[in-house]
């Protein structure tokens, strides 16, 4: 096992954990704005990828192209979830936790059916946009363009939302997060800020996509396999933080690759696992989370 | 949407052809003969499914309509032993979850009172409908349920037309073989990568057996969890290895993973040996394009075996009417196999009684002439496993599967860069 | 038992609540009998099988307020121990099911003990995780038989080793059974000092602790029980079904399978997890049924609404069209 395997190894790790961590701030953002962890994450990013692809077959855009058209339509569709299932699940006056966790499960299940009969069960793949098949040399280390462009936008994003976070709409979403009825008396309209953060998290989720859709294939169920690491990205950097999302996506990205280099690679989950359990016995609230 | 449409206009149409819409006291044909299928329609493996489901449709056609296909009971018109009697299939979804399957074939057995259930792709489904089956004494035959073990149930009333892994993996090295001493450049080392579900890893374990009996040496093997994100720590342990021969047992979803990983990583392997599934589905070969060149396979079917097997450009036209286009695989061509192996043994037995059935079934001895496969034919042991079918390696050249090995029905050289 | 503000009220509606049960049984007993068809008789082992399994994990997510995901884990421990027992050594399942439930209760206290620290969504996850490791350990250990699972074949029909070759009505009853010693497990926690300690905890922590209730060893007794009842749950459905592999038995899905139930029928109620049952096994197996055949999602949309709507028009849980609300609340509505 040479010195440039690993350093391969633990670069193309970093890169996916960049893609982690975009998915999992699109969660982040919403559970630490209103509570609500979404079940059907993993869904947004399935029909971002599936509208990168409609778009593509249709007109041949380039999926970079589509970055900004893909995460409108999934701002769009953030902001239609919030306000026909979150909003109402948010007014119930029983068990809201659990409500709000089954209603996105249920709508985990609607949309994974409702994409199969829209695009059918066929496994699709986009292989002829502009970064396909191509590679970086550096040195002796050979990267995946796809990968490192998505990596790219993926830090891009997380600056876009950090400079969100300075704006004024973005201290209204810290203001809303602090004390949600208390906003009320200074004038912010609170349904409108956690529309909009509904709507920014499915953006979020929609720029991963639409990077991911130029390396990954595309199924109806295809979110369910980055659901999964996205709800421990966020347990792992803690509930609602930006900076925990980006740290332990890119600390997943790391344990995975060298778990499947070192140890096993039916095993690299079970190496991520076992960090995020090692890190909540000393940080129940996870690396950046508030105690 | 309007394919979906279409399906359903089809579906109606089939239907009708079927006679299913028109009560059936009122007429004078024989009743329906109904036979159950289960199949995942829906989750991962549902593109898997729903081609099966094609597939089937596709034989039914053959044996109810007209379509004068040069194979055994392709004349048409139902089956003549049951007065021209037609085959009607229902479908039942077993979201590839042991449970359901059983369920669902429960259901199809006691209350549709179908005469005999074809299945099912994955080995876990196979396990508990071959179960309920052998309790309800309804025949099971599997189309395309390659674990061996499922022979070895003990289970009377199962009945595989299609080789095993144990036949497949045989077939994988005696290519080996037979290519070495023709090309004087021999496999002397493989690396086998596997999911880890039953597929994967039964597969696994026979490839490193028949590698030590055949002194080749298994430089890795790599177990990794299926739909997983990322593959391309796998294939940088694929490329330190270096193989003469990479083996993956795969599903659809992580092949098309697998091979842009290899490529990712600048690793071209000399030869690529796959366990059919995932790497023949046609869904692969359109993700990757020509990356699927000279990638081969285990099958138990060659699509270009014509001269042999006179049968296979109209069913294959007719499977394509079916299934928007798609080409006659592997998978699908031992599912409309597996209704005509039924199929025949209904005509034999000329009765639809489960006992009948199943000595009809015990009797099949269908030379492979009458069928689209390449086997010698169809016999059936005391397991209820075929004697006579006899896999064959293919190789993608140029854009299309062609039959390398055995080299007695091969349409094409082997491309082998093995020792180059 | 009882200790409260009004404890007549409370004897009184828990009185009824036994004769209600009571009759139920009885006519769940006779129901099967003029039902003839072994699918729909099949329909109605699983509806059981889940309600028994639901109010299992009512005991720790409802009354006790840990909302759990992977309780998958419990079953699949219960599943696999007695299976083997049964494969390897040739225990029936009778007393197999007996070593499931204990070691459902061991795993439950074991992953009660690192997480009950955890607050709200974090111990959801952690749940969630926890379960999915020992779902992929055991795809790889091949004592077990790693991903190939294990089938329990046909040997003789059998009451003591709960094998039937094509009768269910006999497994029926065995359900039947089992959802209804759950149901009486729920009934007797939920009037005892326990029950009490589990709704306080819920209501406010700190409320709790103050009152100097120890908060942690109620959990782990929730813990405990739950694990337990899930665990014979699992036993049962290896029995049922005949083979078992680690993705049936210990997946995600199945964690959301189990808490469904109780959560559409009631969280932190009695008849929640058996109303719910009743109504999802039904829905999914039939649309599984109906629609499933045409392979193109339909059945799944129709499920998945089904949860958001139930959810969302019924927040309280389907018990609550009866006049029943959720415990957790104090204040328990007196419809007679």
């Amino acid at each position: 096992m040479t010195a440039s395997l690993v350093a391969q190894v633990a670069i193309g790790g970093l890169l996916m954990g960049l893609v982690y961590a975009l998915v999992a701030a699109g969660l982040s953002l919403i559970f630490g704005l209103m509570d609500v962890v979404n079940f059907a994450h993993g869904e947004l990013l399935m029909l971002a990828m599936y509208a990168v692809f409609e778009i593509h077959a249709a007109f041949g855009l380039d999926p970079l192209l589509q970055l900004p058209l893909v995460a409108a339509l999934l701002f769009g569709i953030g902001v239609a979830i919030y306000r026909l299932l979150i909003a109402r699940a948010l007014g119930v006056r029983f068990n809201t936790g659990m409500v709000q966790i089954f209603v996105t499960f249920g709508l985990s299940i609607f949309l994974v059916g409702a994409a199969q009969l829209a695009f059918g069960s066929d496994f699709r793949s986009i292989d002829n946009g502009v970064l396909s098949g191509r590679t970086v040399h550096l040195g002796q280390i050979v990267l995946p363009l796809p990968q490192v462009a998505a990596g790219l936008v993926c830090l891009l994003a997380f600056a876009a939302l950090m400079a969100i976070s300075r704006t004024e709409f973005g201290q209204a979403l810290e203001a809303t997060r602090e004390d949600r009825d208390a906003v009320a008396l200074i004038g912010i309209d609170r349904d409108r800020i956690f529309s909009l953060g509904w709507g920014i998290g499915a953006a979020t989720v929609g720029i991963a996509g639409v990077m991911l859709a130029n390396f990954y294939y595309i199924s109806p169920t295809v979110g369910s396999n980055f659901a999964l690491i996205a709800y421990v990205t966020v347990a792992l950097g803690g509930f609602g933080s930006l900076a925990g999302a980006l740290v332990a996506g890119l600390l997943i990205g790391l344990v995975e690759a060298l778990t499947a280099l070192f140890i096993d690679p039916s095993l690299k989950q079970v190496g991520v696992f076992a960090i995020y359990v090692a890190v909540l016995m000393f940080r129940p609230r996870g690396l950046f989370g508030r105690l | 949407m309007i394919g979906f449409g279409r399906k359903l206009l089809l579906g109606a149409a089939l239907l009708g052809m079927a006679g299913g819409f028109a009560p059936r006291q009122a007429q004078a044909a024989p009743p329906d003969i109904l036979i159950g299928a289960v199949y995942p329609l829906s989750g991962n493996a549902a593109p898997i499914g729903h081609d099966a489901q094609q597939a089937l449709e596709t034989e039914a056609a053959i044996i109810n309509g007209h379509h004068d296909v040069p194979m055994l009971l392709g004349k048409g018109g139902g089956l003549p032993g049951l007065g021209g009697a037609h085959v009607k299939l229902i479908f039942a979804d077993s979201q590839n979850n042991p449970q359901i399957a059983q369920s669902e074939a429960q259901r199809l057995i006691t209350q549709d009172h179908v005469v005999a259930i074809i299945g099912s792709y994955t080995s876990a489904t196979a396990v508990t409908i071959s179960q309920i089956c052998n309790r309800y004494r309804v025949p099971y035959i599997s189309a395309e349920n390659s674990a061996p073990s499922l022979s070895k149930q003990g289970l009377t009333w199962f009945f595989r037309p299609s080789p095993t892994d144990n036949d497949f993996t045989k077939a994988m090295f005696d290519f080996y073989a037979a290519i070495g001493k023709k090309t004087g450049r021999p496999v002397h080392s493989v690396a086998i990568i596997h999911e880890n579900s039953v597929f994967g890893t039964d597969s696994a374990r026979i490839q490193t057996a028949m590698a030590k009996a055949a002194g080749i040496k298994v430089l890795t093997d790599i177990s990794y969890q299926a739909s997983t994100p990322s593959l391309s720590v796998e294939a940088e342990r694929l490329r330190a290895a270096n193989a003469d021969v990479v083996m993956p047992s795969s599903y659809t979803s992580d092949a098309i993973l697998m091979v842009h990983a290899m490529h990712d990583a600048g690793y071209t392997p000399k030869a690529i040996m796959a366990q059919d599934a995932g790497f023949i589905d046609p869904a692969f070969i359109k993700a990757v394009g020509p990356l699927a060149e000279g990638v081969m396979s285990r099958s138990s079917f060659s699509i270009d075996a014509v001269k042999t097997r006179p049968a296979i450009p109209a069913v294959d036209a007719l499977f394509k009417a079916h299934d928007n286009g798609k080409e006659l695989n592997d998978l699908t061509a031992r599912e409309v196999t597996a209704l005509q192996v039924l199929a025949d043994a209904l005509n034999r037995a000329k009765s639809t009684k489960n006992t009948a059935l199943r000595a009809a079934l015990r009797t099949t001895d269908i030379p492979g002439a009458e069928t689209i496969m390449p086997w010698v034919g169809i016999k059936f042991d005391k397991t209820g496993q075929n004697i006579e079918g006899n896999p064959v390696i293919l190789q993608y050249q140029h854009g299309q599967w062609r039959t390398v090995f055995p080299f007695a029905v091969a349409t094409a050289p082997a491309i082998w860069n093995v020792g180059k | 038992m009882a200790t409260s503000p009004r404890p007549n009220a409370i004897t009184r509606r828990r009185t009824r609540e036994l004769v209600v049960g009571a009759a139920l049984l009885v006519v769940l007993a006779l129901l099967p009998l003029p039902i003839a068809g072994t699918y729909l008789r099949g329909l109605m082992v699983l509806t059981l099988l889940y309600a028994g399994l639901a109010q299992g994990w009512n005991i720790l997510g409802g009354y006790c307020g840990q909302i759990s995901l992977g309780h998958a884990l419990y079953f699949g421990i219960g599943a696999y121990t007695s299976t083997l027992l049964y494969t390897r050594l040739g225990i029936p399942p009778t007393l197999g099911l007996f070593a499931g439930a204990a070691l459902g209760a061991l795993a439950a206290l074991a992953v009660g003990w690192p997480c009950f620290r955890l607050s709200g969504h974090y111990y959801a996850i952690a749940t969630l995780v926890v379960g999915l490791m020992v779902l992929l350990l055991v795809q790889n250990w091949g004592f077990v038989n790693a991903a190939m699972g294990i089938t329990i074949p046909f040997r003789t029909e059998s009451w003591v080793q709960l094998q039937f070759r094509v009768a269910v009505l006999p497994f029926y009853y065995v359900m039947l059974g089992y959802a209804a010693i759950a149901w009486i497990v729920a009934w007797v926690v939920e009037g005892s000092r326990w029950g009490y300690i589990w709704r306080a905890v819920k209501d406010d922590v700190a409320a709790a602790r103050s009152l100097a209730v120890r908060v942690f060893p109620s959990k782990m007794a929730a813990a405990a029980i739950s694990g337990a009842i899930v665990g014979a749950g699992g036993a049962l459905y290896a029995q049922y079904v005949g083979f078992i592999d680690p993705d049936s038995v210990l997946g995600l899905s199945l964690s959301v399978l189990i808490a469904l139930p109780a959560v559409v029928g009631g969280v932190g109620t009695l008849w929640g997890p058996l109303l719910g049952a009743a109504v999802l096994i039904p829905v999914q197996q039939l649309s599984v049924a109906w629609l499933g055949s045409s392979g193109n999602g339909v059945d799944l949309m129709i499920y998945g609404a089904l949860i958001m709507g139930l959810a969302l028009a019924r927040p309280q849980g389907l018990v609550s069209l009866f006049g029943v609300r959720s415990q957790a609340g104090g204040e328990v509505v007196d419809d007679a």
